[in-house]
């Protein structure tokens, strides 16, 4: 499955629109996490736990939003968006969504 | 170029799973994590308590001591009392119990740290004689010998902030209540068996200074009769500080038998100045006294 | 003591209401949607050349929906273990899909065919201080293209 920010792909034609797809998600991390991220905003640095948890998010909508474009027949998802908020401290929601489109 | 807008299928950004399900997977695993994590706790900080020693213990309480009971003829007798049950339960030398006689119609008596243990008139009134007496002064010094109460502190300090921290840092108070309510009701089983361990030293201790323990439930069978007795029977025994009082009653009668002590041998009333003072207080609290007694 | 019952019977209400709500609210979902699906949706930012050009202005949709106590619960739980919060999941995904229907619906009323460049914003609202969600509200929008009629017809 082909996945790009662009609104088109060089070289190749697009066939069909299939409209909008997208993959959502809301995640947390154990409250482990959250206490040492409490620590590090006396002392500073990466907060490694978090970005883990919103790298995992990111890939869990992706792997969603292509599910929905296999489900529809599509082959490529042009135009792919993010977008993050917040849910309360140490859980982050996740969305992708995008044009699911079938390429010649 | 076409457009077409086929169905997306339903079950990818929400799963299918009945909410109920997560809600008692979640619920468990919580609960079940809290009470072995207090466990472990809770049996790490006694075990560093102890090794508190007694004269700081001391010197703790002396800084809390707000104003100090009127000493009586009725605090010399019980200091007396405990001076000799002390000898008999085999106290170590360097812990001293400091008995504190509040004119007061609470029936209760408690220990705290520094070897301080405080009786209120009103049970002393309920008492037959010496030997019922003996009994609860004695499951007092049982406390303070086992350092009951540093260990009651000590676990109170640890599992508060254990509590706090995770309640703090979770972003849901509704989740930290759970977690407190599921830590007390796990802490409460080891006061519980504090309690346990008290009544089985201070019935060895009696057996010690009179020979049997005769009196020995005479307090557990009053405290059935008092008048919130009934409520806290209903209590179910896992939400309560105390075990339940019949078991008690139980426990000490077969720890009786199996040790040979007798039960049923005449037991020691208590001395005649002190039934007097005590009787003459409560008097006065419930206006018993004729107006030509008092001094003109 | 007492406060648990207390627990236990909002919980029980958050349920049992929850639940209720959430059905009742997909099946409207699914059944618009089914009505609207010939209105197309295009996160693309170019429509395709017309000879003649069609109208076209901005058209959006939101919604704000609130959390029952026992997705709050839940939610708490999770945050203690980490992993899907599957409870609030669906939430947004509620928010979402009824803001596409509300903006699709706009556009429908001007007789557009198509919405081009779609977009998202999702934003959870707070209760106090406490850090727990109170609501989410959810807004698509786009630009509808109304296409021009063709002169003779």
């Amino acid at each position: 499955m082909l996945l790009s920010n662009l609104e088109i792909v060089p070289g190749r034609k697009i066939a069909k629109h299939l409209g909008l797809v997208q993959g959502s998600t809301v995640r947390s991390k154990h409250i482990g996490r959250d206490i040492m991220a409490g620590f590090k905003n006396v002392f500073g640095g990466e907060l490694k736990g978090y970005t883990e948890l919103l790298q995992e998010s990111r890939e869990e909508a992706v792997v969603r939003m292509t599910a929905q474009a296999e489900a529809i027949g599509a082959n490529a998802v042009l135009n792919v968006r993010f977008s993050t908020s917040s849910i309360s401290q140490g859980a982050a929601e996740l969305f992708a969504y995008g044009t699911a489109v079938v390429l010649e | 170029m076409r457009y077409e807008n086929p169905k997306v299928p339903e079950g990818i950004n929400v799963t299918s799973e009945h909410p109920l399900k997560e809600f008692s997977q979640l619920l468990l695993g919580v609960v079940a994590v809290t009470v072995i994590i207090v466990v472990m706790l809770t049996l790490l900080a006694e075990r560093i308590a102890q090794h508190i020693p007694f004269q700081m213990e001391v010197e703790i309480a002396g800084q809390y001591r707000g104003k100090l009971p009127v000493r009586t003829a009725v605090t010399d007798y019980l200091q007396g009392l405990a001076d000799r049950l002390a000898v008999s339960q085999d106290l170590p030398a360097d812990m001293r119990i400091t008995v504190h006689y509040v004119d007061d119609a609470t029936v209760n008596a408690f220990a705290t740290l520094g070897g301080n243990i405080v009786f209120f008139r009103g049970l002393l009134e309920k008492m037959p004689d010496e030997n019922a007496l003996a009994m609860v002064m004695a499951h007092e010094i049982a406390h303070v010998r086992h350092r009951h109460p540093v260990m009651s502190l000590g676990r109170g300090v640890v599992i508060g902030l254990a509590l706090a921290a995770v309640a703090n840092f979770s972003g849901n108070d509704l989740a930290g209540r759970v977690l407190g309510e599921a830590g007390l009701l796990t802490v409460l089983g080891f006061t519980r068996q504090q309690e346990e361990e008290a009544d089985q030293t201070a019935l060895a201790t009696l057996a010690r200074q009179y020979g049997h323990v005769s009196g020995a439930d005479t307090f557990f069978m009053l405290a059935k009769t008092l008048p919130h007795a009934g409520i806290k029977e209903k209590i179910p025994s896992f939400l309560s500080t105390h075990p339940a009082t019949e078991n008690r009653i139980e426990k000490l009668r077969r720890l009786a038998q199996q040790n040979g002590w007798a039960m049923n041998q005449p037991t020691r009333p208590l001395p005649e100045s002190i039934q007097v003072q005590i009787k003459h207080r409560s008097d006065h609290e419930s206006g018993n006294v004729s107006t030509h007694f008092l001094p003109r | 003591m007492f406060d648990l019952i207390v627990l236990g019977t909002l919980l029980t209400f958050g349920y049992v209401f929850g639940q209720i709500a959430e059905k009742r609210h997909y099946r409207s979902i699914l059944r618009r949607e089914q009505q609207l699906r010939q209105l197309l949706l295009v996160p693309s930012r170019f429509p395709p050349m017309y000879v003649h050009p069609p109208q076209t202005f901005l058209v959006s949709g939101s919604v704000v929906i609130s959390v029952d106590f026992f997705k709050v619960f839940v939610a708490g739980l999770r945050q203690l273990i980490g992993g899907r919060m599957r409870s609030y999941e669906s939430l947004i995904d509620r928010a979402r899909r009824e803001a596409v229907l509300r903006m699709k619906d706009e556009a429908r009323k001007h007789g557009a065919s198509m919405i081009f460049n779609v977009k998202f914003e999702a934003v959870p609202l707070y209760k106090g201080q406490r850090n727990s969600v109170q609501s989410v509200e959810a807004l698509a929008y786009g630009t509808a293209i109304i296409p021009a009629r063709r002169p003779g017809t």
